[in-house]
């Protein structure tokens, strides 16, 4: 049975907003932790800051893009609802899985952030 | 229906109970059928249960008074790493795989999982992994570190064989749950009944889903620790050991890499349980079905950013806790999200007092608290007084007991008439919880504030007029009344019930095809026929269906040929696409289980030969298992399944199961080898100058490794190809030149690190690691291309049905992969540091 | 405390309250960062209960109050309300107050009084370093000075301990191969207990210290006191307990500043006489406890380095503890 490549793609864009999110987690930890332990100056985090700031920009960014991926295939077709047996209906729960999982992966990016913008040292 | 309908049933019916007759007699051990194992696996679980709720009742005991000395400090010690570690790694991983093995092939309307006897190895496996490690407690050898079991005390300060049985016992049934893991994604993704495309997948299935990759991600971390660990132990090398370069930090990350997603391992499906039982006792379809798949992935997701949140006090840089803090405090919405779910749905519908309902409701009362003790001990500054106190004691009692342990209790009186077709006792069931509910939170609650007064964790007693006394005492009689309430419900599960009637069929008036279940229970195919799934509560929106399924009109009615088989269908849309063969009955799963233990077992006790030979046998019974057992060639190539669909008998490449089995398998290795390179590169953080001035290998043992593992790859993909246009020589030359090579990669691998000494200093000691993590990779792939090879001049692999080859090519993707890494790591890294 | 109970709340606040005092306890507070800690907890846990019984009441109004059906819509309201929009406010608000504290209570101290202490299984060794340079080696006690900020350093000779005065604040680990720092800043005056918070092997539940917090010029004399050397025997007993003393090679391990015992494995005793209690901790400081602490010793703290001196007769027992008890 032959699948249309764009319908395979789905089911990985569904982890595609976390993974974001774990990306900047990532980054953002490893930057901090490298800097502190090679980098820093003093104790100063400086550099670290703008970098997770660049991260959070950058994912918020992604994050926007697989949101509105999701929001086309949620919204594309007629307003079944998601239970239907079709691939209407598989096409459209996926869309809004996978906005509510950027929704969720947005905020915990914004969350991820927040560390570096109130903190500004390697103590 | 015509007689003569009725004949052709009842033949197909005959048929099918020759194909999935349990075994009698001693020969009943060796069935490997979903029901059987599951019904094992649950109960070798729940033994452990109550074994490590004995030991729970010791600490208690011990504890009800100040300068008690009902245990010697020693004992104490054992008592309470047991209690901990058999509570997370012998009930509430394995209870959920024992569940999911059991219920999850019904659920999908399935006759079996994939792999059967990966199931009964993984249960043998943990059986005896299990016997072992609690068996150590009665020789006063038990293990007394914790459950955690942070080197430097258990490298190097505690006396005995405690640590090697944890390790060794444990990482054994690591193995298990991994097997396990592939076993249930594979199940799930890809042996759904036609029609139920991913959007009508049962919530289990989806939080099984989630569940299983995150095994696959969470475990091998803590495998590769473990490694790190016995080398410590065993050869001295000094991964832990500050005065030689090692760190004991590493450990804590690396085991909390796997402990905190672990927490959600265990927590998330038993809210699975939850989400399939509030929807039938609320008798409305669940609120909010694509928020729980969110809440599912997304927890999935967050809890693999939640591990330094156990390290807030080591002393990390507070940027770092607040990332950790920041994803702790994140996760929490997801949770919340679960919970508003269920609560909406109770709102929705109309709501049964039931004794399911009555442990539901229990577990929500107690685990929402739970969660909010949570949040607070994700903010770090709380967390710095609440670290290792008796409030986090109670605040992950909230969360495990009211997360885990009512809904599974709520699950057991749910699903209990799967198994017997008879009822549980409603009168006990509530006796049970009440006693239950009221025991726990008397237990439990106070502990928030001894916590709070100043008292750690895992002290083996306290001293007078500190404020411990009474809140002390209170929790022990709480205890006790928790204990009774087990009993009660455990009780309740046993007592014989012989002359008790059997219940409905479908007790519950449920929505899912667990309940096709036929009462009594004596048919041992699963489902009469695989229907075909038009919603996600089929037995309430699709009229008929139990009488279609139960009169064979669906799928794969009959057994023509004797033989197990099941439906696999597409991962998205659930469309057929091949009519899989199960294997049957046998001995090999235990005989595997037995020798791959062996190794472990006897590697405790540093007895070397024994172990040597247990593991050659182990390899052995396992390459006759794949042999006998696998990618058999079908007598024909297309199989009616009925429903006038003819599906193939044999497929390979990723519409096969095995294809994805071993994808998912590597994902996981993978992991563990991620782990090995972060301990790598962590050592370089600590250290001003690592790689120290001039200890590396040199390039060119390495540069010769990684040409020949390169070689051996690129043929080993050629043979491939050449096995399918039928160009034997071409494949046995290949094969055959693909062996030495590797063979030669290998050698060069070891060779490489030869003038190191690996007990002189941590670098030598990673190095090492690395390089034999990643020969031993490629040996594993000279045993498959020779085994390739046997299969080809056998006959077992032809240009039409290769499996095998398709799979050793996709092993070699990531050995060849991880011989890459490893050389670009060892002897790269050094040019550019 | 005098508070007026006035209605139940009240009732139940006082009973918390008096759930929370003690010596160990992180809620009777004592210092900087324990204020701020115990502050946040008791926000939060006031939050935590507001929901709790929000969430509960709400499902037993849906499971027994009108267990009927309710609209859809009113449902997915609740779960987007409930679920969603309400925790991320109160989630945020949090973390970023969390966040807020954590540069407060990890800022160093640039405090003129250092302490060091280091972990052993199962005591604590102590260095104060004053402004001046001078270093005085002490054991299984902390003095400090009310109403300034020290800097204490922490380490560890063998496995993982935690340093943990609940009164005065939060917990850090003290790392082998590691120097791990907090600062103390105590509050108020008085007696007060640490303990080790980390799993440390067998008598972990063995491990903790007194706290005193003096006035700035009581602290000042007792730290004088403390770099004196120890006190030479004075009476005919103790003149015995010093010999048995070192006869029984007590000061290979043990060191009495101005004696020949130098020895830097155990604790230094040069004043232990005068310190609150024995044993890291665990017993009262007496000349029975320093009796039974010499003949039993793996029986009071199982699994201890120092031999048990059983062997003793009761009366050399007590003439090494009235020896002992001298070194004030």
């Amino acid at each position: 049975m032959v699948k249309s490549p764009r319908l395979r793609d789905s089911l990985w864009m569904l982890i595609a907003a976390p993974t974001i999110w774990s990306l900047h987690f990532l980054f953002s930890y490893v930057t901090a932790a490298v800097w502190c332990a090679k980098l820093a100056e003093g104790a100063s985090l400086g550099g670290a800051r703008t970098a997770v700031a660049m991260y959070s920009a950058a994912a918020i960014a992604a994050i926007g893009a697989v949101a509105h991926y999701g929001w086309r295939r949620h919204c594309q077709e007629t307003r079944h609802p998601h239970d239907v047996p079709t691939s209407h209906g598989r096409q459209r729960f996926l869309g809004f899985a996978i906005l509510l999982l950027a929704g969720l992966s947005a905020v915990a990016v914004v969350y991820g952030a927040l560390p570096a913008a109130f903190i500004a040292s390697c103590h | 229906m015509s007689a003569e309908d009725e004949a052709i049933r009842r033949d197909q019916e005959e048929r099918l109970l020759q194909a999935w007759k349990t075994p009698t007699g001693w020969r009943y051990w060796s069935e490997v059928n979903n029901t059987q194992v599951g019904l094992w696996y649950m109960a070798a679980a729940f033994s452990f249960f109550l074994f490590a709720g004995v030991l729970a009742l010791l600490i208690r005991v011990q504890l009800a008074f100040p300068d008690n000395d009902f245990l010697s400090a020693d004992k104490y010690n054992q008592v309470f790493t047991l209690h901990g570690s058999v509570m997370m790694f012998l009930f509430a991983v394995p209870i959920f795989e024992a569940f999911s093995i059991y219920v999850l092939p019904q659920m999908l309307g399935s006759r079996d999982l994939p792999f059967p006897r990966l199931s009964a190895y993984g249960f043998w496996c943990f059986v005896i992994g299990g016997v072992f490690v609690c068996g150590s407690i009665f020789f006063d050898a038990a293990p007394k570190g914790g459950w955690f079991m942070y080197p430097p005390l258990t490298t190097r300060f505690q006396e005995g064989l405690g640590a090697d049985i944890w390790l060794l016992g444990l990482s054994f049934i690591e193995v298990a749950s991994i097997a396990a893991a592939v076993e249930l994604i594979v199940g799930i993704l890809k042996c759904r009944p036609p029609g139920m495309r991913i959007n009508l997948m049962p919530l289990y299935a989806w939080y099984v889903l989630v569940v299983g990759a995150m095994i696959l991600f969470a475990f091998p971390p803590l495998i590769a620790g473990d490694l790190l660990f016995e080398l410590e132990r065993m050869l001295d090398w000094p991964f832990f050991d500050p005065s030689r370069g090692g760190d004991p930090i590493l450990w804590q990350h690396l085991f909390w890499i796997f402990g905190h997603p672990e927490v959600y391992i265990i927590f998330l499906p038993s809210v699975a349980l939850v989400a399939m039982m509030v929807p039938t006792l609320a008798r409305t379809p669940i609120v909010g079905y694509s928020w729980i798949v969110l809440a599912a992935v997304g927890t999935g997701f967050l809890s693999f950013g939640l591990w330094v949140h156990h390290m807030f006090t080591t002393g990390l840089p507070g940027i770092s806790l607040g990332f950790f803090s920041a994803a702790s405090v994140a996760v929490a919405i997801p949770t919340g999200v679960q919970i508003f779910c269920f609560l909406a749905t109770l709102v929705a519908g109309r709501v049964a007092r039931t004794v399911p309902m009555l442990f539901v409701s229990g577990a929500l009362a107690i685990f929402v608290l739970g969660g909010l003790t949570g949040v607070m001990v994700a903010i770090a500054p709380f967390d710095f007084q609440a670290h290792d106190t008796y409030f986090v004691v109670a605040h992950l009692h909230y969360v495990l007991i009211g997360g885990m342990l009512f809904p599974v209790f709520a699950g057991i009186a749910y699903f209990y008439p799967l198994v017997g077709g008879k009822m549980l006792s409603p009168r006990l069931g509530r006796i049970a919880f009440w006693l239950m509910f009221v025991g726990f939170n008397v237990a439990f609650l106070p502990m928030h504030f001894t916590g709070l007064r100043g008292m750690p964790r895992r002290v083996f007693t306290y001293p007078e007029g500190l404020g411990f006394d009474g809140l002390n005492l209170i929790s022990t009689v709480g205890a006790f009344i928790l204990a009774a309430g087990v009993l009660v419900f455990a009780w309740d599960v046993v007592r014989p019930k012989g002359r008790q009637p059997y219940g409905p069929r479908n007790p519950w008036n449920a929505g899912t095809l667990e309940w096709l279940a036929e009462v009594p229970p004596d048919k041992p195919w699963g489902v009469r026929s695989v229907p075909v799934i038009e919603s996600r509560y089929p037995l309430w929106e699709q009229p008929d269906l139990v009488r279609n399924v139960d009169a064979g009109r669906y799928y794969i009615p009959d057994a023509e040929e004797r033989k197990r088989e099941t439906l696999v269908t597409s991962v998205l849309d659930a469309e057929p696409e091949e009519c899989l063969r199960l294997p049957g009955p046998t001995y090999l799963t235990i005989a595997a289980a037995a020798s791959t233990g062996g190794v472990f077992i006897f590697s405790t006790f540093h007895w070397w030969w024994a172990a040597a030979v247990s593991g050659l046998l182990g390899l052995a019974t396992i390459l006759v298992w794949l042999w006998t057992g696998t990618a058999l060639v079908p007598e024909k190539p297309w199989k009616d399944v009925g429903m006038e669909l003819e599906l193939p008998l044999y497929r390979s490449g990723p519409e096969s199961v095995g294809w994805w089995a071993m994808f998912i398998t590597m994902l996981g290795d993978s992991t563990a080898f991620a782990s090995l390179v972060f301990g790598y590169f962590f050592y370089w953080t600590v250290h001003d100058d690592f790689p120290p001035e001039g200890a590396g290998p040199d390039l060119a043992w390495p540069a010769v490794a990684a040409v020949c593992i390169l070689g051996s790859w690129l043929l080993t993909l050629g043979a491939r190809s050449w096995n399918r246009e039928g160009r034997g020589t071409a494949f046995t030359v290949a094969l055959g030149v693909a062996v030495v090579l590797a063979v030669a990669g290998a050698a060069a691998l070891l060779i490489a690190p030869a003038g190191l000494d690996p007990t002189s200093h941590v670098y030598p000691a990673i190095v090492w690691v690395l390089m034999i993590w990643a020969a031993l990779h490629v040996g594993l792939g000279v045993v498959m291309q020779g085994y390739v090879l046997a299969r080809r001049w056998a006959g077992r692999l032809t240009a039409e049905y290769d499996i095998d080859i398709r799979n050793v090519a996709l092993y070699w993707h990531f050995a060849a992969a991880t011989a890459g890494v490893t050389v670009a790591v060892v002897a790269g890294f050094p040019l550019v540091g | 405390m005098a508070l007026r109970i006035a209605s139940p709340t009240g009732a139940v606040l006082v009973v918390l309250v008096a759930a929370c005092d003690g010596p160990q306890s992180a809620l009777d507070v004592a210092g900087d960062g324990a204020t701020r800690i115990a502050d946040l907890f008791w926000g939060m846990a006031a939050g935590a209960a507001v929901i709790w019984i929000g969430v509960v009441g709400l499902a037993v109004y849906a499971t027994r109050v009108r267990p009927g059906e309710h609209s859809g819509r009113t449902a997915k309201l609740l779960l987007i309300g409930g679920g969603v929009v309400f925790p991320t406010i109160v989630l945020t608000g949090l973390l970023s107050y969390g966040l807020l504290l954590i540069p407060e209570l990890r800022e160093p101290s640039d405090g003129r009084l250092i302490v060091s202490v280091t972990g052993e299984q199962w005591w604590w060794r102590v260095r104060y370093e004053t402004a001046d340079g001078r270093t005085v080696e002490l054991a299984n006690e902390l003095r400090l000075p009310v109403g300034e900020a020290v800097e204490v350093r922490l380490e560890s000779r063998d496995v993982i301990h935690a340093f943990w005065v609940p009164s005065l604040a939060g917990k850090i680990d003290m790392v082998p191969g590691r120097v791990t720092r907090l600062s103390l800043k105590p509050t108020r005056t008085g007696e007060f207990r640490g303990a080790c918070a980390e799993y440390c092997g067998e008598s972990h539940a063995l491990m903790a210290f007194p706290v005193a917090v003096m006035e700035p010029a009581a602290f000042a004399a007792w730290l004088e006191d403390q770099h004196a050397l120890a006190a030479p025997p004075s009476t005919p007993e103790t003149e015995r307990g010093a010999r048995l003393f070192m006869a029984m090679g007590c000061g290979s391990c043990h060191a009495v500043r101005g004696t020949a015992a130098a020895g830097t494995i155990g604790p230094d005793l040069t004043h232990i006489g005068g310190r609150a209690s024995l044993g890291a901790g665990i017993l009262v400081n007496d000349v029975d406890a320093f009796a039974r602490w010499i003949a039993e010793t793996d029986h009071v703290k199982p699994g201890v380095r120092m031999p048990a001196f059983g062997m003793l007769a009761e009366s050399d027992l007590r003439a090494l503890g009235q020896y002992l008890e001298s070194l004030q």
